[in-house]
Parts: C-alpha cells; structure tokens; sequence
C-alpha cells in the first residue's frame, strides 16, 4: 500500500464535454477521481485547474499536453475529444514512467471495456469507478521499483524453473491453437508469466483479469480449495485495436519481420517465435539435439493453427474476414489428434507432435530470416503453410458444413464449464448484446475497437489465458476440445510449478545486475524481492537515470556514472539493457581521472559476472 | 518558436521576448479566434490574453494548492518552463526543439540576474519592481523592453555560440607575456592615473579589464577592490557584447550575430548611431507624478544619449562583514577597435547608502519571517543584527538623507508608525500584526535606494562620472598601448588555443577544462564558422562535433544535479568523459564527496545566473575545516576506437597538467 500511494498520488478522468456552461458545475465533469476520499473542493480545484491550464497550452501549441509539472508533483496528461485524463506521481519517477503508466491504464481501460465514451453511455460513473481503481491498483501492485521503471512484465524466475517446464508449458499453448477459433493464449502460475504467445503490451492486460479472478477464487474457498472448483473456466468480452488483431492473426513468420525493424542481430530474433520459450529452447537445443529424422519436416511444418488467418491475409474473400463476428470464419473440421482417440492420449500425441511442429516450423523460420530479404521471407511464408495444401482444402470443405452445424449448437454446454464460470457466461451473454464493433465508429482517426473473448482456464494458481473469437464459446465442440486437450497437462504443469520453492532471490553475490529485454518486455535482476528495490537504492537510482538517457540518446550505447559511494555501468543493444554495479571493494577515489579506478573496470567485470546469468555482453 | 514572458500575479505582462516565429504563431491564432473583431490588438494584448489563463491558475494553484507549475510538454514538444519569483512569473516557451527544459530554466534565471545587474535592490520590492519592469509612458516601455530584449538575445546568441557561456566561466586569451603587460599597464599607469586625477569626480576605479570579444585579455582589480564575482563578471561581458557586438560578419557570413537581432522600427537610426545604441540611458525611470510633465517634453524627440553616460550596475562586494549583493557601481565600456573593449567600473560616492539600505532591508527581512513561523516577542527579534540594534542607526541614516524629499519623508512616516507599533507602551509589541509594516518599511527601503541609485539627477544637474575628457584620455591609453597587437588579439581570440597544440594525446578530438574556484576555462577554439579550415574540418564535421559538446555539456550536468561526479559515454564513434574534483591549496587531490542532489526543477547548474560551485564547495569545504578547496571539472571527446585506458590516460595528463604554473603562467 505505502508503494501504491508513493507511485501514484492522483488520478482523474474529467469529461470537458459537461461543463459547458458557464453555470455548470466542475464536479459535472469528474468521471472519476483516485484518492476517491479526496474532498470534492479538491477534486473540483485539480479537476478545474489541471484541464483548464491544459487546454490553454494545447492551444497555445496546437498539440494536447503530455506532461504537467508542478514543483511537488508531476502529472502524464492524456486528452481525447472531450476527455482529459491525468495521473500525478511524486517527481521522483521518471517522467516516461508516469507517460507509460498513464497509457497502460487507458489502454486497459478500453480492452475491457470498448470505447471510453460508449462505456459512460452504458454504465454507471460508479460501476466505471471501481473499474478504474481495480486496473489502477493492479498496474501498481507488486513488483519492484525496476520493473516500474522498465514497465516489464512479470514473469517467474526462469533460472528456479526446469526449462522443460517452460517448453510444456508452450506445447500447451500451442496445442490449443490447433483449434482455428483461439487466436494466441498465455500462461500465468501466480500472477506471474510463464509463457505467452502474444506481445508484451497484451500479455500485461489479460494478467489483469486473470489476478482480479485468482483474488475472486482464493477468497470464498480460502486454502480448502478442492481441485474441483479451483479449477475453472470463465471468459469475459475484451477489445482488441485491429493492429492488435492483425498482428495476431498474422502467421509467425511474417510477425517476426514485422517485430523486427532491424533483422541483423541474430540475439532477438530467436526470442519472438511462435512461443517465445519454446523458441528459445529449440534454437538452443537445435544445434545439439537430433532433428527426429522419422518425421517429415515438411507435413510437420504446416501449422493447422492459422488457416483462417490466410485466408484474411491472402483472400480478398470479405465474408471470411475472421473481424466480423456475423460471418465465422472457417474452421477446421475435427482436430486431426481427437480422431476417436482417448482425450488424454490424443493430448500426448498433440503435445509430441506439435513439440516436432515447432521445432521444424522453428528452423525454417530461422532459415528465411537468415535470408533477411522480405521477399524470400514472403517466399517462406507462402512454402510455409503450403506444405499442407490438403489441409486447405479439406477445411474449405468442411466450413459450409460446419457453418451450418455451429448455427444449430446455439444452447451452451455448460457441463464442463464449474466455479465462476456462471457469471462469466452471463456477463458475456449481456455483452453479446451489445453493437457487434462496440465503439468501433467512436473516433474515425482512430483505429476501431474490436470485440474478442478472453476465456480463461484454471488450475489453482495456474491461469492458461486465450484470446479467442467470440464465437468459441458458442462453439462447444471446440470449447470442449480445447479444455480436454489441455486439462491434464495444465495440471501437470501446475503440480510441479508447484513445488518449485519460490527460489533464494538469487544469490546475491558481490556485485547488482539488472537485464532488461526490450522485445519481450522482461527483467531478469538479482535485485528484486529484496528490500533494497526502493527508488532510493543507489542502483536503482542510477538504473532509472541511465535508462531514461538511453532513452533519450539513440546513439549512446554505453555509460559509467559514478558517485562518491557508487559507480553503475550501463550498456544497451537494440534488443536489451543492461546495469552493472559492483558492491564492496573500497570505492576510494579522489574522482580525478584514473585509469586504475575501479570504476572503469565494470564492463569487463559484468562481461565476465552476467555471464553465468545467461547474458552475453560481448 | 520562441517566447520569454515576465507577468505579474494579476496578468499584468512585466516583459516579453519573442522569436518573429512565435509571433506570427500568436498573430495568427489571435485573428483566427478574433475575427469578428475589429482588426488585430496589439501583438502585447495577445500575448497577455492568451497567456491569462495560465497565469491565473499559477497564482490559484499556489494559493490553494500551495505548489506550482514549473514546466509543460505538448505532445509535438513545446515546452514551457514556469518560475515564480515574489510575485513575478517567468514563463519561457520553446517550440522549435532548439532547447531543453534545462536551456529555458536557464534562460529564466539568466533574465532574473540581469534585471538584477540592472535594477539592483528595487527587485527585492515585488511591487516597485513591476513599475520599473512596466513604465507607464509607452515610449519609455518600448525602449527598456527592446534594451532587457537584445541583452537577452546577446546572451542566447553567446550560450549557443560560445564556449565559455556554454560551461559559464570566463575564458582567457592564451599568450602569457602580453597579458602580463597589459595587467601591469592597467595597474601602474591607467587605474593609477584615472584615480588621482581630479576629474573623477569623486568616482573611483576598481576593477578594469580589456575584452577581446568574449575572452579576457586583462584583468586588474584595485587594492582595496572586493573580488569580481565570476557572475557579476559574467553578466558584463553579456553586456558588454550587447553594446558593441562583436562583428562576426567578416568571417562568417550568415550566421553573424547582427543577422540575429530582430529588425528594428528605425533601422537609418540605428545604423548611425550604433556604437551608441547600448548606451542609452536605461536609469531614466521617473515617479509617475513628475513623469506626467516629462511626458509632453519628450513627445519631441529624444536627444541621441551622451555616450559618456555609464551604466549603473549592482554587483556583489564581499565585505569585511559579510557578503552585500547589488551594490550599486558605474560601469564605462569604452570601444578600442571593434571587438576589443576597455571595461571600467568604479564605485561611487554614494556606495554606503546602498550598504546601509541592505542591512536594514536584511533586519526587516529577518524580523518578519520569524514572525510569519510564529515566533514573538524577544524570540522574534532575537539575531544577528536585530531591530533593536538598528533602531538608532535607522533614525540617524534618515535624518542624514533630509526630509526634504517626498521619498524620505514617507519613509520617516512609516518607519515612526512601525516604532510606534513595536516598541511604545501602547504598541502592539512584536507578533503577527507587524508583519505587514516589515513589508511596508521594506517597500520604502527599496524606495529610498531607487532614489538614489537608480534616478538620474534632475534635468539641471551635471550627471555624476567620469568625466566625458578622463574617459577619452583612458581610451587613448590603451588604444596606443595595443595598437600594434590589435590585428593578432582579434585573431588569436578566435583560435586562442588549438588541437594542434596536443600532440601527445592522439585520438583526443576536444576538451574543455574548468577552475571552478576562479571561475575560468580553458577549451581548444570550436572554429566552426570560419572559413579557412581548422583541424577539425569545415563546416558540417566541425559543427556536429560542436553539437556533441553541447548536449554533453547538458548531459553531464543533469547527472551532477543528481549527484554524479563521474560519466564516461560511449556515443556513436565518440567517447566522452567528465570528471569533477577537488584538491587543495597544494594541487593534492582530494577524496571525492558526496554531491548534494538537486530536484529537476532546481536553478541551473553554472556560475551565471546562479553559482551552483560556490554552493558546492561551501558544502564540500565542510569536511575539509582550515583548507582551501579548489574545483575543476574536465570534459573530453575522444575517438571510439581509442582504448579507454589510453583515453584515461590522456584525461589524467590533462588534469595535472593544465593548470601547472610551467604551462600557462597566468592560470
């Protein structure tokens, strides 16, 4: 709570559009104010104040505000239309941090709720206020000071965990993709990320429902939790911008060139893959693992996951489009691996073969990308899903016939569907009511508002997330395909996440390092969990200085900066950024320039230190 | 996209500066929103109205909220940086990316000090102030507003072209035995000589020094001189180059500075009379009573100024006891040659009021801010120099200044009521209730030194200086004595010292070393603009490199701010370093401290507007009780490829070296 209230001192959402008049009251306007128990006079006077200053100077420069300061506090401003939406924060924190925060949170905001306009025309100032100090709350929780001055994503320390685990984890992922109504999904154990299909920025925003429903679970059943009501499945409307959809429904290899502005650095590129951890192991293993000769690589590397997202890229067909709810896109007849097979064998056999899938899928991937021209990727990309011609065809078949059949399974199946799943279906039969592209013609400048399904799977503290078509839930064969293909390895997978002791935060060692991998948005540090993640920890200081300079300097690749009691090396690739001090050893210096001072000695020493961490600085 | 704005708690505009980019912008947005309207407002209403509701909500947020704004950023990057000083806001907007929030905070505290340079006390009296900054007379305005406008313009043009206003410490002309001549000339025979003539009339030289644009030539400060603050010394110079610009033209067509200037109303006038054109008397600010009858004088024309009028100008004097900032001086700038200057400030007669006024103002001062924490009775008046201690000098000091004035006849008012409310029977005694007659006598403090400092004498009156016979006999003294260097000064001033000269340190592209203690710099010349080509190349090369500088400059100090003493970068092909120290007396360094670490919107770090060093070494010189600390600062540019040992290596040479007697005699 006293890092709630340090990180964030103020929000507020103030809607111009109601106060018009000269008569018109200021508390009119207020949409929502954090510290809720803030006296409506003060509300009122900030409210007042901090837009009526700030449409002054959008004014005076033609361009909204961004940044407010004051001497005590600093405010990321946001204004759209009417709206105006400012979040102060005490000017220690970095001022992107604020920026990135304030973006967050209204991002947020709109994947759960659509359009922010609409949502006022639909809802209650106070059911919207409770959602906003729910996203508020749940953006600040938790994590260290670094990972707020990263914005990273939360993810379980890999070094505590057997990589095989992260590989299972990723075949799960993958599995349920073979169902062509599930778009990408990612698992959590804890709140923390544990492997993820989708970029970064979407990962963080499904995390939040998936906390807000852990909470929901844990409390009413308290530790008795039996594994029958733990484990549940839900599902919500959440709303996607297009680019994040199309980004989704693009195939793999098209999206690491799309990610990829600059494709010659072999680092990063292994890491956006089909599954990022699974990526990172195969191409690790690749080199010394046999390839398993008895498959063919070239059935193997047709992904049955993405025939309809072909079909969107590669067919003018408008009526397939996979955006528009009233025309379902095709589907694939019957999961090749449920053929009249046991669920749990056709599971192992799903998780072998797409282990195999991927891993050649992987090699080829990595084979166009070693050709860099966008062509020859293009190229790879068509050869790619081609390698299954049959399959296509066989699912253009089956989609008037399934059309047809999908239409008649109107009712819901609600047999496997336990816990909270109740509510969830209830909430998502209101929201089926609404406009199929809800806000979606809001604000024409702005790319409209997609509606999707997040459905969640749980498993005790083991959330698999999917983002699917909303249509999946009236699906039931393939919601019934999807939760059996995947119910025994996510227990699997939860009992030994499990028993993972939650890991010594490293051992400490003589010297504090901070990774941050800009592509995938995580933090590998031996500093978190202990106390001294406070913004007044020297290393953490000079962290978030460094970074905001790199930031700020495209050029500069690396820094020493040092002060009387401490000296931090930082250094930053395209892909990553990196922070160095090294503790003890006496930092006697005059601060003359010496080349035998041991603060220019830290790039060799973090060089040969992070090693061991699994960061390469050469 | 540029915009400097000085505004009273009412809206009331004090002063603006713009770029003609800005107010086209402003001229634009005012007719679009006007239209119906008939004709365009003066471009001051549109700038006042526009900027009103900012304004205001300054002033309702300090009120209620207790805090202020210090800066805005717009989404395509407009920045405003807000400054509240007493009841004066500053606000200096930047629209075109030329400058950073930092640059414009900067900006802020320079105009404070140079208003300050100008009007001395009378800034302590928010209220005396803005009639200063707002003269009712139009005419008056416009001149004083286009005098703040071009020393304002003088300074941006030196801070984005001028090393030593880049770090803001004096640079020197590199050639020991001249300038050892020309301090012994100064001394022996100029100062000597001003000072026993008898047309001084009662004026005495301090300080005099010899300006090759920017760069000292010489500088020699009479015995019983106080130190020159670097400052102070400083603000001269800015001043200095406002009233006889150096004429970069000849070498640098384009990017002179008289390209920079904004064109004025009266361009023939201007062009005849510009070696005058600084010289116009600024100090001619009359009461509003007796302005009225002045006025329709002046609606004639106004006499071309005498250019034997010196400025008056308030400097810091260290004291016996203690520190007195503004201290009122007159300064002569007398033009040898273009570009070489002769500097004389002398102190006048008067010099003790002023001393007196400040320890008053500083007693009421006290005395009211204990009272507004709360403290009464004898804990209220209880200091160094109390209430009571000056109770009796006060009454002496206005009898002494004669009833005759209306000035000291309301000060003496003033000052029997609050005597009455503090000390009689019947008073009121010391408590909160006195607060508002310590502002009153502050005001009328403030009163009585802009009567005397800052007023002309009457219209009959022979002006108080030098005289205009002693000032030209100065001139030609040292004209005759430099005659023969004059060509090889103006030269040597552009390429003072050059790479060439560093041999030894392969692969060092630029440095730039800095006293601290002194206030002085040593950087190799950035000849970016000439036309022959200078070991850094022509133009586009030696202007990124210049660019480089800059921003490192910047960089380094937002890590000193933050308490960093040490930053090394590797930027593109560049590797840059920064180094502060400290050593004593004896050149031992000294073990490194911890900085004190300033919040982002603290003055800026430098020595011109406000001596961040003077802070820095006070609080390092705790710790080190009966040594003098001296500060240096080393910044340098290498070539990437050079090892970082080698690079160390060579910063290290250069921080022994530099400054040794053997090879810079005069450092």
């Amino acid at each position: 709570m006293a890092e709630l209230i340090r990180r964030c001192s103020n929000f507020f959402l103030y809607d111009g559009s109601k106060v018009t008049g000269e008569g018109d009251p200021t508390r009119e306007g207020i949409c929502y104010f954090y510290p809720e128990e803030t006296p409506i006079d003060k509300q009122e006077l900030l409210c007042g104040q901090l837009a009526g200053v700030g449409r002054c100077v959008s004014e005076l420069s033609s361009s909204p505000v961004r940044i407010l300061r004051l001497r005590r506090n600093k405010y990321a401003i946001h204004m759209k239309d009417d709206f105006f939406w400012a979040l102060g924060c005490s000017v220690e924190v970095p001022t992107v941090s604020v920026c990135e925060l304030l973006d967050q949170l209204i991002k947020l905001f709109c994947f759960y709720n659509g359009s922010v306009r609409q949502s006022y025309q639909l809802n209650s100032r106070e059911t919207l206020a409770a959602r906003w100090a729910r996203y508020l709350s749940h953006l600040q929780s938790g994590s260290s000071e670094l990972h707020h001055i990263f914005s990273c994503l939360r993810t379980i320390d890999s070094t505590n965990v057997d990589p095989l685990l992260l590989l299972k984890a990723a075949l799960i992922l993958q599995a349920c993709q073979r169902c062509p109504l599930v778009l990408a999904g990612c698992i959590l154990f804890r709140g923390r990320v544990v492997s993820t299909q989708m970029s970064p920025e979407l990962t963080m925003k499904v995390m939040v429902h998936e906390s807000e429903t852990y909470t929901k679970a844990q409390k009413p059943n308290g530790l008795s939790s039996t594994s029958s009501s733990s484990a549940a499945v839900c599902s919500t409307t959440v709303f996607l911008t297009m680019s994040e959809l199309q980004y989704l429904q693009s195939p793999p290899v098209d999206k690491d060139l799309r990610s990829q502005s600059t494709p010659h650095k072999d680092g990063p590129l292994k890491k956006t893959r089909l599954s990022r951890t699974l990526s990172d192991m195969a191409s690790t293993e690749s080199d010394s693992s046999d390839p398993g000769p008895s498959q063919s690589p070239q059935k193997m590397s047709f992904s049955p996951c993405f025939p309809e997202s072909d079909n969107s890229l590669f067919s003018p067909a408008p009526s397939q489009s996979a955006a528009d709810p009233l025309h379902p896109p095709p589907q694939s007849p019957e999961p090749p691996f449920s053929n009249g097979k046991h669920s749990h064998e056709a599971e192992e056999e799903a998780l072998e073969e797409s282990y195999y899938q991927s891993f050649h899928s992987n090699g080829d991937g990595d084979s166009q990308i070693h050709n860099k021209g966008d062509d020859s990727a293009f190229e790879g990309n068509s050869h790619f899903n081609g390698g299954g011609r049959e399959g296509d065809t066989a699912c253009g078949t089956v989609f008037d016939f399934r059309g047809g059949e999908s239409g008649n399974e109107e009712s819901h199946d609600d047999k496997e569907v336990v816990g909270d799943s109740g509510r969830a279906q209830g909430q998502t039969a209101e929201v089926g009511d609404r406009p199929p592209c809800f806000g979606a013609f809001n604000n024409p400048e702005e790319s409209p508002l997609l509606p999707m399904t997040l459905y969640l799977h749980r498993v005790k503290g083991l959330v698999m997330a999917l983002l699917v078509e909303p249509h999946f839930l009236s699906d039931t064969a393939s919601m019934e395909e999807v939760y059996h293909s995947s119910l025994a390895s996510l227990n699997g997978l939860e009992a030994h996440l499990r028993t993972i002791s939650p890991g010594a935060p490293g051992a400490p060692g003589p010297y504090i390092f901070a990774h941050f991998d800009c592509i995938q948005s995580t933090l590998t540090t031996n500093l978190s969990g202990r106390p001294g993640g406070a913004p007044e920890h020297p290393f953490v200081r000079a962290t978030s200085l460094l970074h905001l300079h790199f930031c700020n300097t495209e050029t500069l690749q690396e820094a020493i900066i040092r002060s009387a009691g401490a000296a931090v090396y930082g250094t930053r690739s395209v892909a990553q950024e990196t922070y160095f001090q090294q503790h003890g050893g006496s930092l006697r210096n005059s601060g003359i320039p010496n080349h035998q001072d041991s603060a220019f000695s830290l790039p060799s020493k973090a060089r040969h230190r992070l090693l061991k961490h699994g960061v390469n600085l050469l | 996209m540029k915009c400097l704005l000085i505004a009273s708690e009412s809206a009331e505009v004090l002063f603006h500066w713009t770029d003609p980019e800005f107010q086209q912008n402003i001229q634009a947005q005012y007719g679009a929103s006007q239209e119906e309207g008939q004709g365009l407002p003066a471009f001051e209403d549109s700038i006042s109205t526009l900027f009103a509701p900012i304004i205001i909500s300054c002033s309702t947020m300090v009120d209620r909220l207790g805090d202020s704004y210090t800066s805005f950023t717009t989404e395509n990057n407009h920045i405003y940086v807000l400054h509240q000083f007493d009841e004066c806001l500053y606000i200096a907007v930047n629209g075109d990316g030329e400058e950073g929030e930092d640059d414009l905070r900067r900006k802020i505290y320079v105009m404070k000090k140079i208003i300050e340079v100008l009007f001395g006390m009378v800034t302590l009296s928010s209220n005396l102030l803005r009639r200063e900054l707002r003269p009712q007379d139009t005419e008056q305005r416009a001149r004083l507003w286009k005098h703040l406008q071009s020393l304002l313009e003088t300074y941006s043009h030196l801070r984005e072209n001028d090393q030593s206003f880049l770090v803001e410490a004096v640079e020197r002309l590199i050639h020991p035995t001249l300038c050892e001549q020309c301090i012994e000339f100064l001394e022996r025979r100029l100062v000597q000589q001003l000072n026993s003539s008898v047309e001084r009339a009662r004026e005495e030289v301090l300080h005099a020094f010899i300006l090759v644009h920017t760069k000292l030539l010489a500088f020699y400060s009479s015995r019983n001189a106080s130190t020159l603050a670097t400052s102070d010394l400083l603000a001269l110079i800015i001043m200095a180059q406002n009233m006889y610009p150096s004429n970069t033209d000849l070498d640098d067509p384009g990017s002179g500075h008289e390209s920079f200037y904004t064109p004025e109303p009266s361009p023939t006038d201007r062009d005849s009379n510009k070696p005058e054109r600084g010289s116009t008397p600024v100090f001619e600010f009359m009461d509003p009573d007796i302005q009225m009858a002045e006025d329709s004088l002046q609606t004639l024309e106004v006499p071309p100024p005498d250019p034997s009028t010196p400025r008056r100008v308030f400097l810091e004097i260290s004291g016996k006891d203690g520190l007195y900032p503004m201290m009122p001086h007159s300064m002569y700038c007398l033009p040898l040659w273009p570009g070489i200057t002769l500097v004389l400030l002398t102190k006048i007669p008067t010099n003790n009021v002023a001393a007196s006024v400040y320890k008053y103002l500083e007693a009421f001062a006290k005395l009211e801010k204990r009272l507004s924490e709360g403290q009464e009775g004898s804990a209220a008046t209880r200091g160094a120099l109390t209430i009571h201690d000056i109770r009796s000098k006060l009454d002496k000091f206005i009898k002494a200044l004669g009833p005759s004035d209306l000035q000291s006849a309301q000060l003496q008012n003033v000052w029997t009521e609050f005597k009455n409310r503090a000390f009689a029977r019947g008073g009121t005694g010391f408590n909160k209730d006195l607060i508002p007659w310590c502002k009153n006598m502050k005001t009328q403090l403030c009163g009585i030194y802009r009567q005397c400092f800052l007023i002309d004498s009457g219209p009959g009156d022979i002006p108080q200086r030098l005289s205009p016979g002693l000032q030209e006999r100065a001139q030609t003294m040292v004209q005759e004595k430099l005659m023969d260097w004059k060509d090889f000064l103006l030269v040597k001033s552009r390429r003072n010292i050059t790479m060439v000269s560093y041999p030894d340190f392969p692969g060092l592209i630029h440095f730039i070393c800095v006293d601290r203690s002194t206030g002085q710099m040593i950087a190799p010349s950035l000849n970016i603009t000439e036309r022959t080509t200078s070991e850094l190349g022509k133009g586009p090369v030696a202007q990124f490199i210049k660019s480089k500088v800059w921003s490192l400059v910047s960089t380094t100090r937002r890590f000193l701010r933050k308490g960093y003493s040490t930053v090394t970068l590797r930027d593109g092909d560049f590797y840059f370093c920064y180094f502060l120290w400290f050593e004593n007396e004896t050149g031992y360094k000294l073990e490194a401290g911890d900085i004190p670490i300033l919040p982002d919107d603290s003055a800026p770090i430098g020595m011109l507007a406000w001596d961040y060093y003077r802070k820095l070494l006070r609080y390092y010189s705790k710790n080190h009780q009966g040594e003098v600390v001296k500060c240096y600062e080393l910044l340098t540019v290498h070539l990437g490829v050079i090892p970082t040992e080698i690079i160390l290596q060579h910063c290290r040479q250069l921080a022994s070296k530099l400054w040794e007697p053997s090879r810079n005699p005069l450092l």
